[in-house]
């Protein structure tokens, strides 16, 4: 069975309270949320969240048989940014570097293709990794909420931390965020109502609930459930639906680091991770553009023995240095020093 | 080398911002100002040899100038000439080309002259051009390079400088204060006016610990020499300058290969060599032409070329050791701080100084002679790998 | 129409060199040069064994540069790093809130960061940042 057989996370330092973004234009959004500093972008942080993730699962780069990207945020439309991270690491030639671009379901997608590959018996070892840093346009709901962070996990059969006891998909057709190649900035919400029931709650609890029925198993037989984290109170509308406790939700993280997008779901999973004991079980769904790819995860004994290694996600939200809207709007290259 | 080759001719334009003058202009200025200062006359047409140096084509947005460019400029086609380059050294060791190139025996009389133009762009620009980071054109991945150039290797340098061996910013601009007397004084200088310690330390950081007033400036410039064999020197004058020592010392080129950072050791190679071809020690020289690119480097090139231990050359400095009066004059003309830095004219600048004061025609800022050894020395390059010392004399 | 120098030869040449740092330790002399040579910088020899610059290391030196060229935001920090076990670097710091955290001694990590983009294409490198405690 394969499973997780180590993770790592990335958060940028800098942090800037929601509610600065929002107000000079007549909002309001809660918490703080990250931002990538001038030199950091989706492979600069997968490239160290991948640093951590090697070091906790232990294994060499030689090992890896494939390298699957997700994001929706990467700096080319064309040209992959796996083979940079193949690079960093090492890797053969023959190992297999695919980018899952276009969509916050992009991550949830790597890890399918890469489960799909050890599966077929193609690979061992997979990397699979991403990275979130969302373009935004100034005034907008995004800009205030979307912030950036990168997860890695490798992913094969032996020595796992958590074993993947099955994965199911949901998918419609459903236009909720989008990003046209005319546009500098990912759309934002019209509907937000629409946007979280027929989009977020439908495919989430729709892809749980058909992967529940596969294993034969209950909702509220789970330890912990771990949804996508656009925002703090989104997953509770699924989670509702499938009869899930409040206190099996994993904790809030958009009020601290922001809608990671496709990132964020597995974010979530590893803040899970970094405390989990053996035999609990984690019910996980990711969701983008009317898609959401749902897990069952059994914790094995060998988190403990791991855990001396990993690098938790608190060690990175701890690392914080708040900016000011005027240095934010540098950093996002919403305000431009004139050229000449 | 010693014993075969003099200096019978100087010759030099102001350095300056100098922007109403071209390259073309500059260098033909500095040959003509050099053919005039033959005493005795010379035709143009007995120099059958050239050595051009160049430090920058396309940085600086002067133009790639090869070896080819003087002949037609000086209006002499018969001339064999190649383009000297070896970064802030190149006007010494053009100097030193052309030296070989008489010593050698296949040359009577030669010409080197040497000439920057980098005032069209910037001081910005250039001082960027000048190794900044960020470059590809060096043929270097930019992570090499990020936020580099001649400040920031210096200022590094500085850093050290302070950390082992106590050094203050205090010492470094007492450098710059002596060097603008001297410049006061010059009127070849970029800079003639006096400063004080309180100005240097008030200028803007530059690259901490370096400010404003401890960096050259920008300079545009032009300045020659002919040198022929010391046997025929008294043909061209009453008061040749003959070569005693000339050496390009090398280092590493990566500034992570460096060992020291309180020492230079391709200075410390060069004045080996030159002072063991001259057969003297630094105690024997009477006053020295030193590169202080920057004020901290002016101390180091003290200490590498020999005239102090590492860690003594501030104190010295601060007794007034070094001042023109004083018991080892450097930098009678201002030094690259005031007299000014157009790269490739800065080496020959200094052997025209080098060469007026042993001829004692050094008028307001002349110092005194006793064993009549002047010696010249530039360092530069991307890790300060490359510098030349030369040792001149008024006896043969 | 001119290439973009990251799509150049010279920069494939250095993938190896710039993402995973890889240089020689001679084997005569023990100096450690990067990036990878033929021949050891400081003695000559061609007894060499290809080394793995440590990420890790203590600032030789630095300075504070407030006029670095057009494309980047002054102040810029270049340091020449002591690297742990052997081995020297030079690069720049990131994450700096100001100079006054830098000093001589103090601990640093290298990072995976943006160093430029040139027409559209990044330019990736190691930059420094202070290493955390434990």
């Amino acid at each position: 069975m394969a499973g997780i057989i180590g993770y790592g996370v990335y958060i940028p330092k800098f942090r800037i309270e929601q509610k600065d973004v929002a107000i000079p234009w007549g909002s309001w959004s809660p918490g703080e949320k990250s931002v990538c500093g001038a030199d950091e972008d989706v492979v600069t942080m997968a490239a160290e969240a991948a640093s951590n993730a090697m070091r906790h699962a232990a294994i060499d780069p030689e090992q890896i048989g494939a390298i699957y990207f997700g994001t929706a945020s990467s700096p080319y439309i064309e040209q992959y940014v796996s083979p940079i991270i193949g690079e960093i690491l090492g890797v053969r030639p023959e190992t297999t570097r695919i980018d899952y671009l276009g969509s916050l379901n992009s991550l949830g997608n790597a890890v399918l293709g890469c489960l799909d590959a050890i599966a077929a018996k193609r690979i061992k070892y997979g990397l699979v990794l991403g990275g979130e840093d969302r373009a935004t346009a100034p005034g907008t709901e995004g800009d205030a909420n979307f912030g950036a962070g990168a997860v890695a996990m490798v992913i094969g059969t032996t020595g796992t931390i958590a074993d993947i006891d099955g994965m199911d998909t949901y998918a419609t057709l459903f236009m909720d965020r989008w990003r046209s190649t005319k546009d500098s900035w990912v759309s934002n919400q019209a509907d937000y109502r629409f946007d979280r029931e027929y989009g977020y709650q439908t495919h989430v609890a729709g892809a749980c609930k058909g992967l529940l029925e596969k294993l034969g198993k209950k909702a509220q037989d789970y330890t912990y459930a771990v949804f996508a984290q656009p925002d703090e109170r989104i997953p509770s509308l699924p989670a509702k639906e499938l009869g899930i406790q409040k206190g099996q939700l994993a904790p809030g993280l958009a009020s601290v680091v922001g809608d990671l997008g496709s990132c964020s779901a597995f974010i979530s999973l590893a803040n899970i991770l970094d405390k989990a004991k053996p035999d609990e079980t984690i019910l996980f769904a990711s969701y983008g553009s009317g898609a959401s790819n749902a897990m069952s995860l059994t914790v094995r004994s060998q988190i403990e023995r791991k855990r001396k290694n990993l690098t938790p996600l608190e060690k990175y939200i701890n690392r914080k240095q708040n900016i000011t809207y005027i240095s934010y709007l540098r950093l996002k290259e919403h305000l431009k020093r004139g050229p000449y | 080398m010693k014993g075969k080759v003099a200096v019978i001719g100087v010759g030099m334009i102001k350095f300056g911002e100098l922007f109403d003058k071209s390259l073309e202009n500059m260098i033909q200025e500095a040959y003509l100002n050099c053919l005039k200062n033959v005493q005795k006359g010379i035709d143009p047409k007995e120099i059958k040899a050239a050595w051009f140096g160049q430090w920058s084509g396309g940085f600086i947005g002067q133009g790639a100038q090869g070896g080819q460019s003087l002949a037609s400029m000086i209006g002499n086609l018969d001339l064999s000439c190649s383009r000297i380059e070896n970064a802030c050294p190149t006007g010494g060791d053009t100097f030193r080309n052309a030296c070989l190139g008489v010593a050698s025996g296949v040359f009577d009389v030669v010409l080197a002259l040497g000439a920057e133009k980098m005032r069209d762009k910037p001081s910005a620009e250039s001082l960027g051009g000048a190794g900044g980071g960020g470059g590809a054109e060096t043929g270097n991945h930019p992570s090499w390079m990020m936020g580099q150039g001649g400040p920031a290797i210096q200022a590094m340098h500085a850093t050290r400088q302070m950390h082992q061996l106590g050094y203050t910013m205090e010492d470094f601009a007492r450098v710059a204060v002596k060097n603008h007397h001297n410049g006061s004084l010059c009127p070849y200088a970029h800079y003639q006016f006096d400063i004080t310690v309180e100005r240097v330390l008030n200028s803007p950081v530059i690259c901490w610990p370096l400010h404003l007033f401890d960096c050259c400036p920008q300079t545009d410039g032009a300045a020659a020499a002919i040198v022929c064999r010391a046997d025929l020197a008294k043909k061209y004058t009453d008061k040749p300058v003959y070569v005693w020592g000339s050496h390009t010392g090398l280092d590493h080129n990566q500034l992570w290969d460096r060992s020291s950072f309180v020492s230079q050791p391709s200075v410390v190679r060069a004045a080996k060599g030159a002072f063991e071809m001259a057969g003297i020690k630094p105690q024997d020289v009477d006053f020295a032409e030193l590169h202080d690119c920057f004020t901290n480097t002016e101390l180091m090139d003290i200490e590498d070329v020999g005239f102090a231990r590492s860690g003594e050359a501030a104190k010295k400095l601060k007794d007034g050791e070094y001042d023109m009066h004083g018991k080892l004059p450097i930098n009678p003309s201002g030094g690259l701080k005031a007299h000014g830095h157009p790269i490739a004219a800065t080496g020959l600048g200094q052997i025209f100084e080098v060469v007026t004061q042993l001829r004692e025609e050094a008028d307001k800022r002349q110092v005194k002679l006793k064993n009549g050894i002047g010696l010249q020395q530039n360092v530069g390059g991307p890790a300060f790998g490359a510098a030349v010392v030369n040792i001149l004399s008024r006896s043969r | 129409m001119t290439q973009p120098v990251p799509a150049s030869p010279m920069f494939w040449r250095f993938n190896t060199e710039v993402h995973r740092l890889v240089g020689i330790k001679c084997q005569d002399c023990g100096h450690i040069s990067y990036p990878r040579t033929k021949i050891c910088h400081e003695c000559g020899s061609q007894n060499l064994k290809e080394y793995k610059l440590p990420h890790k290391g203590t600032i030789h030196t630095f300075c504070v540069n407030w006029a670095p060229p057009p494309q980047f935001e002054p102040p810029i920090l270049p340091v020449i790093v002591d690297l742990e076990g052997g081995g020297r670097y030079g690069g720049i710091m990131t994450e700096c809130g100001s100079p006054d955290e830098i000093k001589i001694g103090i601990k640093v990590e290298m990072v995976f960061r943006r160093m430029l983009t040139d027409r559209g294409l990044n330019v990736y490198g190691y930059k420094f940042r202070l290493a955390e405690e434990g």
